[in-house]
């Protein structure tokens, strides 16, 4: 059966989306991956009942009252792994949790809204498969998700400001935060003052982490860097320096920082693939990373495809959930339908997007990678940790073999060939050999299937009437 | 970005249900609703896979079902992200050789 509006994500970006193509009459199906809607930022949390207007509180106890009334399909432990087009419209094929992998259907839909969020970027170093070093959001996903410290003693580390909302939620689970190492210098946040004032509320966030911050003595290291992390079998401790712009480390200033636990990324990489599936432009954003292209309305180059949240480049949750507020807006259009949504509001909304996007820009432009990682990624260290691909195969496969992008080196030594399909060696593959560019990303970003699918399952559904 | 805290297992004031699970035959205790992985790494247990090349052990890198490191058997059935799958009551939950591929 066919539904008007399908939404592929419950984080802030899929809900408002959701309620706004529900309140205008038109039928939706939202599926997400978990056993609940909230996404990465949210995550199971019931909603208070405080929030009023278009907040995401007031978003979701919407959301849940539709989801009642049965005017939202929500399908949970759903997920979403190929997108095709089919007779003007779509069809989205799913397959069940880790424990029902076998369960698959199908969804056909008029419009599609992309809200599949993102996952942390990570960069390799020397022990960076160490058990105990994960990344930022997963050490955010065991505490805010099922109440766990990753460790005993825990460093966080990388760059941006997510590092901070990392160490704010480990010192309130009552964690002990060895230190908060950063490779940039956040104080560059003052040179963009003008974007910065009009999202003063996010400023004040950041106020707060730190204040929390200093009243546990826990030291921020800006200018620092992880170099490398030591343990046997499982991580013990990991050795930071003080860095130079490029984040070439500076010699005499390495120190040993003990740890059990290493909560470490470098930004946020989007997810980006089903949009990819059917040929939607993709764009580089302002972190140097990919992204669904979309216009003011949160259209792709796809018709009836829109896009929301982090899928059309990194900018946390409140821009998340007014582009999917826009995007739901589009969705109803696009069926044909008129928004239940105020023009004034739609017009405020529209200028919400471009003031928080002008933010996130700010925050990228003073958080951005640097090449000086690279110095310490030794010829053994692990590029591809899914088919254990040292660097010196990579680095070899550019200067003996001729390599010139990531997908020759891919068929030349597996790297990005392995269960994550290069999603997380990607930006390291990119980095190591040069490809910076963006025909690299963009050329090696198309995956037939954004999650593995049993062939039997899909064998048996094929040949289903 | 703030992170007003949720309601979770684990936290204070919690009524979530315990639910036992074994570990390589070892029987734990987990709260209801805790990832496999939350309940292995609360017990201190930080890896469970070891890889097919270098036989290395690996436990959760992107802790959201992306990077495809954690993966474990559970009752019998290979390949689940710990980081993802929730412990059911009566799990036998088993660590696991290789990457994976029914290997
Ligand atoms: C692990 C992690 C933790 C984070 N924690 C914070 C935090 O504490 N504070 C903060 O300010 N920011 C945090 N962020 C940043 C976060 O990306 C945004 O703040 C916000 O969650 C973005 O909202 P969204 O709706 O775009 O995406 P998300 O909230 O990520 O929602 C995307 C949803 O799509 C679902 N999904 C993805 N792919 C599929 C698929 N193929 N099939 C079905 N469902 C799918 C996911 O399960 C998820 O529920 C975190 C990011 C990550 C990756
Ligand atoms: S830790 Fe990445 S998939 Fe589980």
């Amino acid at each position: 059966m066919a539904t008007d509006v399908l939404v592929v994500g419950g984080g802030a970006a899929g809900i408002a989306a959701a309620v706004v193509a529900a309140r205008s009459g038109c039928s939706v199906t939202l599926i997400d991956s978990s056993p609940t809607v909230g996404g990465q930022y949210y995550r199971g949390a019931e909603p208070p009942d405080s929030g009023s207007g278009l907040s995401y509180e007031a978003l979701r106890r919407a959301f849940d009252e539709l989801v009642d009334a049965a005017r939202i399909d929500r399908r949970l432990h759903t997920y979403a792994y190929a997108l095709e087009r089919r007779d003007g419209g779509f069809l989205l094929r799913t397959r069940g949790d880790d424990r029902h992998r076998g369960d698959v259907g199908e969804v056909e839909a008029s419009a599609v809204v992309i809200a599949t969020g993102a996952f942390d970027r990570q960069l390799p170093f020397p022990g960076w498969t160490l058990p105990g070093v994960m990344s930022g959001g997963g050490a955010q996903a065991l505490v805010k998700g099922s109440g766990v410290l990753p460790g005993q003693r825990i460093v966080v580390a990388g760059t941006g400001p997510f590092l901070l909302a990392v160490a704010h939620a480990l010192i309130s689970a009552g964690g002990n935060v060895a230190a908060v190492v950063e490779a940039n210098d956040p104080l560059g946040l003052a040179r963009h003052t003008r974007s910065v004032l009009p999202a003063a509320g996010k400023s004040a966030d950041l106020a707060r982490f730190l204040a929390a911050l200093a009243k546990k003595r826990v030291p921020y290291l800006r200018r620092h860097r992880v170099r490398r992390a030591t343990g046997n079998g499982r991580l013990e401790s990991v050795t930071v320096s003080r860095v130079g712009d490029d984040w070439q480390a500076i010699p005499g200033t390495e120190r040993l920082l003990e740890c059990d636990a290493l909560a470490i990324g470098y930004g946020f990489t989007a997810q980006t693939d089903l949009a990819g599936q059917v040929g939607a432009r993709m764009r580089i954003g302002s972190d140097d990373g990919l992204a669904i292209e979309v216009d003011a309305r949160q259209r792709t180059s796809v018709d009836g495809l829109l896009a929301a949240g982090e899928t059309t480049g990194i900018g946390g949750v409140d821009l998340a959930r007014m582009e999917g507020l826009i995007a739901g807006v589009a969705a109803v259009e696009h069926c044909g339908r008129r928004a239940a949504l105020s023009e004034r509001a739609i017009d405020r909304g529209m200028r919400d997007v471009v003031k928080l996007r002008g933010f996130a820009d700010a925050l990228h432009a003073t958080f951005p990678v640097r090449d000086g990682w690279r110095d310490d990624v030794d010829d053994t260290t692990l590029v591809c940790r899914c088919e254990e691909v040292s660097a010196a195969k990579v680095r070899s496969a550019v200067n003996d073999l001729g390599a010139r992008d990531a997908r020759s080196v891919k068929l030349l030594t597996r790297a990005g060939m392995g269960w994550c399909q290069g999603r997380v060696c990607a930006p390291a593959v990119d980095g190591l050999c040069g490809f910076d560019s963006a025909a690299s990303l963009i050329g090696g970003s198309y995956r037939p299937v954004a999650v593995p699918v049993p062939l039997g399952a899909i064998a048996s559904d094929r040949m289903s009437p | 970005m703030s992170d007003k805290a949720a309601k979770r297992p684990g936290s204070a004031g919690s009524t979530a249900a315990p639910a036992e699970f074994s570990f390589d035959g070892t029987p734990y205790r987990a709260i209801e609703g805790q990832t496999i992985a939350a309940a292995l790494i609360e017990h201190g247990i930080v890896a469970w896979r070891r890889t097919r090349v270098n036989d290395q052990p690996r436990g959760i890198l992107c802790g959201i079902g992306v990077c495809f490191d954690c993966l474990i058997t559970v009752n019998g059935e290979p390949n689940v992200r710990a980081c993802m799958a929730r412990v059911e009551p009566g799990d036998d939950v088993r660590s696991q050789e290789g990457t994976g591929y029914g290997d």
